[in-house]
């Protein structure tokens, strides 16, 4: 059985959760011997930074053991999660560092003018190089290798799983979301074969925001994260007069970094020592900062602006208590890093990862009283701080990647029928 | 001859409620008055009412041969004083046709034998006088807490005066013996005669009555029946215990519970050796049959039987050893609402809402509590703690 999957880059190259996803799944599914992945990444040079790091061989290193797994690049300039207009801005500001003119047109070549238009492109690169490849399945993760998959699908016919890692109206917080997105997804639901959501809370979505009948969605909740750093005894524990409560993630309405600030406020009155660190760029980053002003806990919040996972690690260990506050999380992936450095984790019910994991504290992200009550009794509370830590900790070794691989497993035979 | 001995557990906890870090020291209010009134409210239409109408019925039908035994939790009562004085004035009528006896209890259903003696007395009494002002009875077998037991409880039991106790009859601890007979607790000087559970035929009906995947779906009376036959001649007393909301409220109605007890008796008494007994009948009727020695404490929860359905994890001893801790300060305050505060703190429940066993027996502490979590529940009740001892 041969799966053609159109993925995203591995780490590390930071394409966020997605690329671990893609990374674990395409791993554990090849302990199948019967399973071949054909795993197509979306491929090109995102900005200096990055191409300066770019090394061609170490995207195939994951799978260096495996021969089912055949990693093959299409350019493109398409990067995971990325909205409309930030693409364009990227677009610009590479162009505009680029001085000579072979540059730039060889980066005009494998960026469409709008990310729009560049999905389409990308959509026919892909048909070009695999209309008359053989393979079973098109597994495609997330609405801009939508387009790619049902190309090939009209052409072969072959079916096509949709992996709903997010939507557009997750990253707007349920709002607004860009007509143009909404559409190639909403196309997405109804015309792939089965759409597989990350969370009962992304299939929720589907089904009440996308109009998408239930009988085609199914939830494989993800696994973990194999390659943890994992450290039960975090160093600042001899620092237990000062108090850490850590924000990890883009400044953006969809990760409410707003209620975070709003919480911290609360819990300032009761303990006025506490210091909250907040990691992350994103568009409202400036915002941000003005709240805490305006809030006039500006004393005791630190920005760090964005950060690498290296980065993230070092504040993880050092902080006592870690909120994913977020106002819409198809899965969040992220509080399993913090727990795995010995940090207790409250997080936003309105995330897929609160429906598995149990040893956290959870909170409606709009509750603020009730995210400042429970960071304080974590502060509080010794015991209770220790307790949830080791179980989490303990925990992790649930999230592994075998079951969603024999749960895709499962699904790809059905298919194959 | 193979005599039936049903006894049901009737209890309901003080639920603390959602106390925060920002009531300490403003609200010493920290029981939640609205979900407790609801839980009385749906338990008693579900099945405190229904089941004890059935229970009467039988009763008459059967003219005094058919009987049953229940504890009522002190708490239990007090919250049917306060949100259903109709379940209280039915279990008054059951109470007056003489073939339902009651058993004795901590009044607030606590963990108090395990930390402190003087409060098991306490409150051990406090349940009597209670009993005795509902139903003119004067409870003569003893039941501690989620069946917990040992042979020191034993000793201190006998010491109490009373003429019975109840355990689980759990495989490990009895060896060879079988559940079905009156045993003599080793300790004990002769007095007390100890009762055990059943707990194949108990669960047979409180856990898998509804289940489908069991082989032996669905139950019926007659096939019930047959198994308590098949005892003939090889056990006295077969102790049926078990939650009494296991009628209408664990197996709702449409799972034909309430049919199945209905037709029981009808069957039961096909043979005519078989007869319904109480616990202070069986203990009357039936000589011991030989010594049973248990040192460890024994319960009827989870797959281990043992305390860790509500001890064992650090929020659970910590909680528990606090407010068995705060005992003396609390007493020498001689204010009623502060002791009895305390006293509903001690319940048995709150640590059960704390057990953090995710895996094993999680899904049925889950589906008692009424947290979101086992660290919420914590949260809760050393936030209420943290606000008596202020008040102390």
């Amino acid at each position: 059985m041969k799966i053609l999957m159109l993925g995203w880059e591995f780490p590390p190259f930071f394409a966020g959760g997605v690329g671990i996803v893609c990374y674990e799944l395409t791993k554990s599914l090849s302990t199948f011997s019967d399973v071949e992945i054909e795993y197509v990444m979306a491929y090109g040079p995102k900005d200096r930074k990055l191409s300066e790091k770019i090394n061609l061989s170490s995207a195939n290193k994951p799978f260096k053991n495996s021969k089912q797994v055949n990693i093959s690049k299409i350019k493109s300039s398409l990067y995971a999660y990325e909205g409309p207009s930030e693409y364009l801005h990227r677009f610009s500001k590479i162009l505009e560092s680029q001085s000579n003119e072979i540059d730039i047109k060889s980066i005009k070549e494998i960026y469409g003018e709008n990310l729009i238009n560049e999905v389409y492109l990308y959509a026919q690169r892909v048909l070009a190089h695999y209309e008359d490849f053989d393979f079973d399945i098109i597994h495609a993760h997330d609405w801009t290798t939508i387009p790619a998959a049902l190309l090939l699908k009209e052409k072969t016919g072959k079916p096509v799983i949709y992996h709903v890692h997010i939507t557009e109206l997750d990253k707007t917080g349920g709002v607004y979301g860009n007509e143009d997105v909404f559409k190639i997804e909403r196309n997405g639901f109804l015309k792939c074969d089965k759409l597989v959501c990350v969370s009962n809370y992304v299939k929720n979505r589907l089904i009440n925001d996308y109009k998408v009948d239930a009988s085609k969605i199914e939830v494989i909740h993800n696994g973990g994260i194999s390659d943890l750093e994992k450290n039960n005894f975090p160093s600042h524990s001899i620092l237990a007069d000062e108090k850490v409560v850590l924000f990890a993630g883009r400044m953006t309405l969809q990760k409410g970094p707003e209620y975070f600030l709003k919480a911290a406020k609360k819990v300032l009155e009761f303990e006025p020592n506490t210091k909250f660190i907040m990691i992350g760029g994103g568009d409202m980053l400036a915002q941000i900062i003005e709240l805490a002003v305006e809030l006039g806990i500006s004393k005791n919040v630190y920005f760090h602006g964005s950060y690498s996972r290296e980065d993230a690690k070092e504040f993880y260990s050092r902080a006592d208590v870690f909120v994913m506050p977020s106002v819409s999380e198809p899965f969040g992936i992220v509080p399993l890093e913090a727990i795995a450095l010995g940090t207790p984790t409250i997080i936003s019910k309105q995330s897929g990862i609160s429906e598995v994991l149990q040893n956290c504290l959870k909170v409606d992200f709009w509750d603020t009283d009730d995210i400042a009550h429970k960071i304080l009794s974590l502060l509080k509370y010794k015991v209770l701080h220790s307790h949830m830590k080791n179980l989490a900790f303990n925990e992790l070794d649930f999230f592994h990647w075998d079951k969603p691989a024999r749960d895709f497993y499962n699904l790809y035979n059905l298919l194959n029928k | 001859m193979v005599a039936i001995c049903f006894y049901f557990q009737v209890h309901q906890p003080f639920r603390v409620k959602e106390y925060k870090i920002f009531d300490i020291g403003k609200n010493d209010n920290y029981f939640d008055d609205k979900l407790n009134h609801d839980i009385m409210r749906k338990v008693a239409q579900k099945c405190y009412l229904p089941m004890n109408n059935l229970l009467l019925e039988l009763i008459e039908k059967y003219d005094g041969s058919f009987k049953v035994a229940f504890s009522i939790s002190g708490v239990a009562i007090e919250q049917m004083e306060l949100y259903a004085p109709d379940v209280l004035e039915s279990f008054k009528k059951l109470a007056q046709t003489g073939c339902v006896e009651f058993l004795s209890e901590t009044y607030y259903h606590s963990l108090s034998f395990l930390y402190s003696k003087d409060e098991f007395r306490r409150q051990v009494e406090m349940h009597r006088d209670k009993i005795l002002e509902h139903f003119n009875y004067v409870p003569k077998v003893f039941r501690n807490t989620e069946l917990i037991y040992n042979n020191e409880l034993a000793n201190y039991i006998e010491n109490m005066g009373f003429s019975g106790i109840i355990a689980e009859g759990w495989e490990k601890h009895l060896g060879f013996r079988s559940p079905n007979f009156v045993y003599h607790p080793k300790t004990t000087s002769g007095n007390l005669s100890l009762l055990l559970k059943n707990y194949k035929l108990s669960d047979d009906i409180a856990f898998r009555f509804s289940n489908q995947g069991w082989e032996e779906f669905p139950l019926t009376a007659t096939k019930f029946s047959k198994w308590v036959n098949d005892f003939n001649g090889c056990g006295d007393v077969i102790n049926l215990f078990m939650d009494y909301e296991t009628f209408g409220e664990h197996q709702w109605e449409s799972t034909g519970i309430f049919e199945f007890m209905k037709h029981l008796p009808d069957e039961i008494f096909k043979h005519p050796d078989n007869c319904f007994v109480t616990p202070s009948e069986a203990i009357e009727k039936f000589d011991k049959r030989d010594e049973v020695d248990i040192h460890e404490f024994l319960s009827w929860a989870d797959t281990e039987r043992d305390l860790s359905a509500w001890l064992g994890n650090k929020l659970q001893d910590e909680t528990a050893k606090e407010i068995f801790n705060m005992e003396s300060k609390v007493l020498a305050t001689n204010d009623e609402k502060i002791i009895h505060s305390w006293r509903k703190l001690t319940t048995s429940d709150h640590f059960y809402y704390m057990c953090t066993k995710f895996w094993a027996d999680g899904d049925v502490h889950k589906y008692f509590s009424c947290y979101e979590s086992p660290y919420d529940a914590y949260i809760f009740y050393m936030n209420a703690l943290r606000d008596l001892e202020l008040r102390i």
